[in-house]
């Protein structure tokens, strides 16, 4: 069973699912309409179910009616609500409480053996006295001032690891790199959809990015087993922030950090775009690069596919 | 390629002779995709670090190299040094020398304190050329990946230990021996001798933190005075031969020492052989 299955990263795992002779069935779960063309659907091995996951009554019944006759043995859980502006009770609940209920529900359903949740390198404290290489236990972002898109992965991901060792499941959490692709909730997407992109000044640090491709991949070798724990899911893309920049053909502007906040939040306003300076302002200072060589000793997942940037590298020409 | 890229390219080119710069094309570095490594390090900006400071190695401090045939060709090794001064000129000669000293160069990986990614430009123009925040898992990357790791055990009481305590190894950290245990890697005891009179200070602001500093040193003169430096190689310790457990405090600090008397008996030596100061 995969959740958040209209979403880019949900769709694309689906897909290789069923790509996957080994599969024998995928339950694909959403809040839209069934998102797979038709040319994709193959009525023996894919269901989909629209529900709501903020309905505990409608969660419980996908998991107890056609979870259990379909006799789903791993739920992938990928629903988070991507948008940074949103806040409140219900994206919370989607965020959060819904996390809680599956874990909760599939500790004592008969046949889910697996959980699996895609949870982000958001949760991590970006710390200039810490390491750059981030590892699996490096602290976490805990501070009661971040914003509620970074609070509620944190508590989502932590609520998922407490369980770990004491459930009846194998629990696997991906920590993954940002995604930078359209539609995933990506802040960096967004930051680079303006044709001019500010940075503060006297700080360039090293991102990593991941692509949709390499997310997909990993969240299948965790569907796989039998490996549990904490992995994070490193990007092939290591770069400097003005780099990147560069190869999305835009225009680099450093400016003092303190005006970036309100330049950025007038932008929110203006044009309905998602990008938080706030939400960024640690890593916009401060490198952080996940460091993956868990994953790729237990999981055997290694970053191989690049972001596709629209400015190559050699020619400095659009591609 | 970005024009700052290809200023940085030409630059180094001008500035350094054409055998320092065709050498740079065999620098051993691991890059992570994009022409940097994943702590930030650039060749480039490393190119253009040798070309600028190659007057002040050559021309103004003079540096002369001793016992270079201790830097080991390939794989990970600490090299631990007697630390001084307002800035970084110890490290920046000990980096220097290494790469000119090593075929082909090796980039000295310096670990620099935690305040150092906090100063605009400044944190960023160190990791450009190698420099690392001093936390554990930063270290321990580098001496996973085979890097040759510079530390200065005295830490930031050694920049401000003053001129009437030079030479007189401060408070000696014990995280570089711990390591080396760990990871079973040399350590190479280096004594910088110079550059503890280049830059004397007349006093230091305690209640100066900016970025996290320590303090803020007063320099007596507004510029490094031109000192003739020397710096001296020891031969290899092989810590983990003699001192097995990296989890006993006591072993730790007793290797810690072993590190440090052999910086302290490179510094005599090396102030025994000086000619005169400058």
């Amino acid at each position: 069973m995969v959740t958040g299955a209209t979403t880019p990263i949900g769709r694309r795992l689906v897909e290789r699912l069923l790509a996957d002779p080994g599969t024998t069935l995928v339950l694909a779960v959403g809040a839209e309409p069934d998102p797979l063309p038709l040319a994709v659907r193959d009525p023996e091995r894919y269901r989909y179910r629209q529900v709501d996951l903020t309905r505990p009554r409608e969660l419980h019944d996908l998991l107890f009616s056609d979870g259990r006759q379909l006799r789903i043995e791993t739920v992938v859980h990928n629903a988070l609500h991507r948008r940074a502006h949103d806040e409140g009770p219900r994206i919370h609940a989607l965020n959060v409480e819904c996390t809680r209920d599956l874990l909760s529900l599939a500790e004592r359903h008969p046949t889910v053996g697996r959980f699996v949740f895609r949870s982000a390198s958001a949760v991590y404290r970006l710390d200039p006295r810490g390491s750059t290489l981030l590892s699996e236990d490096d602290p976490l972002e805990l501070s009661p001032s971040a914003p509620q898109k970074v609070r509620d992965r944190v508590e989502a991901d932590l609520t998922v690891c407490t369980r770990m060792g004491m459930s009846p499941l194998q629990i696997v959490v991906l920590r993954c790199a940002e995604i930078l692709a359209a539609d995933v909730g990506s802040q960096l997407w967004d930051y680079l959809g303006s044709k001019v992109c500010l940075r503060p000044t006297g700080f360039d640090p090293m991102l990593n990015l991941l692509s949709l491709e390499d997310a997909a991949r990993a969240l299948q070798l965790a569907v796989r087993g039998p490996e549990r724990g904490v992995f994070n899911v490193p990007g092939r893309d290591v770069l400097p922030l003005s780099r990147a920049i560069e190869l999305w053909g835009r225009v680099e502007i450093p400016l003092p950090g303190p005006l970036l906040a309100p330049l950025y939040r007038l932008r929110a306003r203006a044009i309905g775009s998602d990008f938080r300076y706030d939400l960024n302002f640690r890593r916009f200072h401060f490198s952080a690069v996940l460091d993956g060589r868990r994953a790729q000793r237990e999981l055997g997942y290694e970053p191989l596919h690049r972001i596709v940037w629209p400015y190559s590298q050699s020619s400095g020409s659009h591609s | 390629m970005s024009l700052a890229r290809r200023l940085g390219k030409s630059l180094s080119k001008l500035l350094l002779d054409p055998r320092q710069h065709a050498a740079l094309g065999s620098l051993a570095f691991r890059d992570a995709g994009h022409g940097f490594d994943v702590l930030g390090f650039d060749p480039e900006a490393f190119g253009v670090a040798l070309g600028v400071t190659r007057f002040a190695y050559e021309r103004y401090f003079r540096v002369t190299s001793h016992g270079a045939e201790c830097l080991p060709r390939s794989g990970a090794a600490i090299l631990a040094a007697n630390h001084s001064g307002l800035l970084p000129i110890d490290g920046a000669m000990i980096v220097v020398d290494v790469a000119r000293q090593t075929s082909p160069p090796r980039v000295a990986r310096v670990i620099g304190d935690v305040f150092i990614p906090m100063m605009p430009w400044v944190g960023t123009t160190f990791s450009r050329i190698g420099v690392v925040a001093g936390s554990a898992g930063n270290f321990r990357h580098l001496l996973e990946s085979g890097e040759l790791v510079l530390v200065f055990p005295e830490g930031a009481p050694g920049i401000g230990k003053g001129f009437r305590k030079r030479y007189q190894l401060q408070s000696w950290r014990v995280g570089h021996a711990e390591l080396a245990l760990r990871y079973r890697v040399p350590v190479i005891p280096v004594a910088v001798i110079g550059a503890e009179e280049a830059w004397p200070e007349i006093g230091r602001l305690d209640s100066f933190h900016a970025f996290g500093a320590p303090f803020l040193p007063i320099p007596a003169t507004p510029l490094p005075l031109p000192v003739r430096l020397h710096v001296h190689y020891g031969e290899p310790l092989v810590l983990h031969e003699r001192f097995r457990d990296a989890d006993d405090p006591g072993m730790v600090r007793d290797a810690a020492g072993v590190v440090k008397h052999a910086v302290e008996a490179l510094i005599a030596q090396g102030l025994s052989q000086r000619q005169g100061l400058w």
